[in-house]
């Protein structure tokens, strides 16, 4: 075991209390937007929560009794059609791949959750690791100051542990900001999207930091030399990140208002929205995972207006994201996933609702290692089976590994101690999809 | 081994009598321990001072680390019996009542600290909880009362202290009425059996089929919600599994045939099966339960989930303890606390050899996270501050700073791996409580500290780690301090800082 000498070594102390500089800061960001054919990728995982009625937005059934009232869309790639309520991200049709044959068998918000997030049901005593830290594990640079996996107004109600880093320990916890209950509340989303508490108490000058942080060093060595473990790596591991959080010009990154107004304006000024604008500034300072989640698909009443009033919010957000990661030539190092936990029945229910279904939805991949431009998979007429290329939670989650140059066939130690994939031997990526 | 097999060897061992007097007991405990660990080749680690001690059995008993007054008394108290006596004082504190009332609340609606709804319905339901747990109400009468609880329509009270409607009810609601769920939760909660994985397909580790997990599904057969309101159809004993013709009639996991009572509900006949002292799964669940929430790790871990391939570390230390709390009567507080005087209990967390740190051999004590209201509640003892007090109300996310505290301090993984994460790091260093406390003229601790007069330098700092840590100094720490050039008042801040942050302060050990 390395000595506890290390907990806050002497760079991260001085980081702490010292000011950035312009030519540091201008410096970072020059390197990370360059064109860097060794620049690891990332992906932004958009976060349906309840189950997005996907046959109202990428798989539209016009003239069947199941169609409901929504009409098709024609984007800006040949044949490719979508709902006419996501006119803006209809524009970058030749990014977008749509996976129409999704069917994936779960049907309670809290195991889908599980299944869609984690690639498994939940397993006994396994603690599965989601997506994100999955990712984040493969992908993180060292040099990166923030941390590798960053989650945007989750909403962790149906399922704790699918947003856990499970087996994978805390290293690969999300950072969580705007966590669902308090930014449910509402508020003013720059706060909401601020990492909390990463400023000094008042009257901690810079050096007096370094003066605590060096006592707290010395004075934890008996304590943590004598009692090895998990528990004390994980504490210091965690220290450490946040001291190296604390450096200004790392929580810089959270500070939306560096963004032109018309920028945000774009992007929506909302959570969903500023939580996009956040991700592409993470993506862009070398976070490789980043989630952002809408809340809110659950529709079991009145579905077709509350599909239409959350398309308000996902299409700017999306399309502008797409926009400004092409801008900053960071689209094809970052792949974009859509989804949620299932689809939603084809029959229309007494409330004008849909309710969950899990057996035939869609799901959408775009940017980095995609080819779009294309739906694959189909479902019949009536919406309520695939007809062609039936992907599973395993196939789409290997499908965007490929996309992200991660080797799905990667084993972990678990904490069962049984070495587990990062996804399930049985996957087969959607070879079509890729490029 | 097949399940029968293994049942009929539970039950045969089960049987057997022993001598159920805490002191007898205790010694079999650490008979047990002692002989695995000879087995092992592991020496057990030395004993723990009085100070580990003491600060130990508060936070395992009181949920609490002990004030720094109590410590300097306990210290200076020569008598020999001093570690009795504290544990017997403590079992029966009002704060080992709101510790244990939050164990339990959490357990057995874990649903609370996730759900907002059924949140609100925690406060109503330790309502019911505490006053059986102050009166230490023998475990089997608590979970009958919980199994049989009359469903008539009423919904759980969401108000504190509203006495006429103090129900157990919030177990229901919180399992939405479905009798799967219900079903799933008392085979794990009282049996040590995850069944719900048999919900959709046979087990796929254990022996248990989709049947037999209808068939316990079946007892609830009879519960419906009516928009949150509660109802039961007494005479139905059966159920269809969903998506299939088939129906099961309600059934015992062992071979038990039902003894049905004339217009009673199943759920008496259920409840009767699960508590009788010959079950052998009730009260191996629920010792094992104790034993892991004391040690950090159970002697079948997870704790509920007993099957063939995740057997016990000392299976015949489970059998002597389960037959012990049946003989008490099943006295949850007998158990506790022959298991808290144990020589394995009172080792020191100390690593001393490389075995010792495989947990399940008990060589040492484990270090473990806190939970979040036991870290909470600590640091209103250190720092001086009364901050909320006992009851439920925090867990509907009712913008409480401890509601907000335990948001951010949930623990997840095992308690012997507890983990960290970034923003606890944050809320510790920065956040307001511990920001506020180590700010001189603000903190309590630290000006009772400062104005008390005559204190020496050393003896400032010593009474700092009391407060913090429930120990004196080390000559070196104190040296360490000492070394800090600035004022005093500013260097006492900063000890007091940094203990809150360390990974001792944080942890039980």
């Amino acid at each position: 075991m390395p000595g506890f000498d290390t907990l806050f070594s002497r760079r991260s102390a001085l980081q702490l209390a010292t000011a950035a500089t312009a030519s540091g800061w201008l410096g970072a960001l020059a390197r990370a937007a360059a064109p860097d054919p060794a620049r690891k990728r990332a992906c932004i995982l958009l976060w349906m929560s309840g189950g997005p009625a996907t046959i109202d937005l990428w798989d539209l059934k016009p003239g069947h009794a199941n169609g409901g009232p929504s009409k098709e869309l024609a984007t800006a790639a040949p044949g490719l059609h979508i709902t006419e309520h996501l006119p803006k991200l209809a524009a970058h049709g030749k990014s977008l791949a749509v996976l129409r044959g999704m069917s994936t068998k779960e049907g309670d918000h809290g195991r889908a959750t599980y299944l869609m997030r984690t690639g498994t049901l939940p397993q006994g005593a396994i603690e599965f690791p989601t997506l994100g830290a999955l990712a984040a594990k493969e992908l993180e640079n060292p040099a990166v100051d923030l941390p590798p996996f960053v989650s945007v107004a989750p909403q962790r109600v149906f399922s704790q542990a699918a947003f856990s880093s499970g087996f994978l320990g805390p290293k690969y916890a999300p950072l969580i900001v705007a966590d669902g209950q308090a930014a449910r509340a509402g508020g003013d989303v720059d706060a909401l999207l601020k990492v909390q508490n990463l400023d000094r108490p008042a009257g901690v000058t810079g050096p007096r930091a370094d003066t605590r942080l060096a006592l707290m060093r010395d004075l934890e060595r008996g304590f943590a030399d004598s009692r090895p473990g998990a528990t004390v790596e994980s504490h210091k591991s965690a220290y450490e990140a946040a001291v190296r959080l604390m450096n200004p010009k790392t929580a810089k990154a959270f500070d939306l208002t560096e963004e032109k107004a018309e920028l945000r304006d774009r992007y929506g000024r909302n959570l969903f929205g500023q939580g996009c604008l956040l991700a592409r500034r993470l993506v862009e300072r070398g976070v490789p995972f980043v989630e952002v989640t809408l809340d809110g698909w659950d529709t079991h009443g009145q579905n077709f207006d509350a599909v239409k009033g959350l398309c308000g919010v996902l299409d700017p957000a999306w399309a502008t994201l797409m926009t400004d990661l092409t801008e900053r030539g960071l689209l094809e190092t970052t792949t974009v996933i859509w989804m949620g936990e299932f689809g939603r029945t084809p029959k229309i229910n007494a409330q004008k609702g849909r309710d969950h279904f899990a057996e035939a939805w869609s799901t959408v991949l775009a940017g980095g290692g995609i080819k779009g431009g294309q739906a694959v998979g189909s479902t019949s007429k009536d919406g309520t089976k695939v007809e062609d290329r039936p992907t599973t939670v395993p196939d789409l989650l290997a499908t965007l590994c490929k996309a992200l140059g991660i080797d799905p066939a990667k084993q972990n130690l678990s904490n069962v101690n049984r070495p587990i994939r990062i996804v399930d031997a049985t996957a087969k990526p959607v070879t079509e999809v890729l490029s | 081994m097949s399940r029968v097999v293994l049942m009929a060897i539970l039950v045969a061992v089960g049987a057997a009598r022993l001598d159920a007097g805490p002191p007898a007991l205790t010694a079999v405990i650490d008979r047990h321990i002692d002989a695995k660990l000879r087995e092992a080749g592991v020496p057990a680690a030395p004993a723990a001072d009085d100070a580990e001690f003491f600060r130990r059995v508060h936070l395992a008993l009181a949920g609490r680390i002990p004030a720094a007054s109590e410590v300097r008394a306990f210290l200076a108290d020569p008598s020999a019996g001093k570690r009795t006596q504290a544990v017997d004082h403590l079992l029966k504190s009002a704060a080992a009542a709101t510790h244990q009332t939050t164990l339990w609340r959490g357990w057995l609606i874990p649903e609370a600290s996730a759900d907002p709804q059924v949140a609100g319905t925690a406060p109503g339901f330790e309502a019911w909880l505490r006053p059986r747990i102050v009166a230490n109400v023998p475990f089997d009468k608590l979970v009958r009362e919980l199994l049989t609880t009359p469903l008539d329509g009423r919904q759980p009270a969401v108000r504190m202290n509203a006495e006429d409607t103090t129900t157990p009810i919030a177990f229901y609601t919180a399992k939405e009425g479905k009798p799967e769920n219900l079903a799933a939760a008392t085979s794990r909660l009282f049996l040590g059996v995850q069944l719900e994985c048999a919900q959709c397909h046979d087990h796929p580790f254990a022996k248990w089929s989709r049947e037999q997990f209808w068939g316990m599904a079946a007892f609830f057969g009879g519960v419906s919600n009516q928009g949150g309101a509660l109802r039961e159809l007494g005479t139905r004993r059966e159920m269809t599994i969903p998506n299939t013709e088939r129906t099961v009639p309600a059934t015992f996991l062992d071979d038990k045939q039902p003894a049905w009572r004339f217009k009673s509900s199943p759920r008496v006949t259920l409840a009767d099966w699960v508590v009788a002292k010959d079950n052998p799964f009730f009260a191996r669940a629920t010792v094992n339960r104790l034993w892991g929430e004391l040690f950090g790790v159970g002697l079948v871990d997870p704790v509920d989930d007993f099957n063939d391939q995740n057997l016990p570390s000392h299976p015949e230390l489970l059998d002597d303890l389960a037959a012990a709390f049946v003989a008490s009567g099943f006295d949850l507080r007998a158990v506790t606390r022959a298991i808290v005087m144990t020589e394995a209990f009172q080792r020191s967390s100390r690593v001393s050899e490389p075995g010792q740190r495989d947990p399940r051999l008990f060589a040492r004590f484990a270090v473990q996270g806190l939970t979040p209201e036991q870290l909470y509640d600590s640091l209103s003892v250190a720092l001086g501050v009364p901050l909320e007090g006992p009851g439920a109300g925090y867990l509907a996310g009712n913008g409480s700073p401890k509601s907000q505290f335990v948001a951010v301090f949930r623990r997840t993984g095992k308690p012997t791996e507890a983990q960290t994460t970034i923003l606890q790091a944050l809320e510790l260093m920065n956040g307001s409580l511990t920001g506020t406390a180590a700010k001189v003229g603000t903190g309590s601790t630290l000006t009772a500290v400062q104005e008390l007069p005559g204190l020496s330098d050393a003896e400032q700092i010593e009474a700092v780690y009391l407060a913090v840590l429930s120990r004196p100094p080390t000559p070196e720490e104190l040296a360490r301090v000492l070394q800090i050039d600035t004022v005093k008042s500013k260097r006492l801040a900063d000890v007091l800082w940094v203990l809150l942050n360390g990974i001792e302060f944080r942890t039980l050990h």
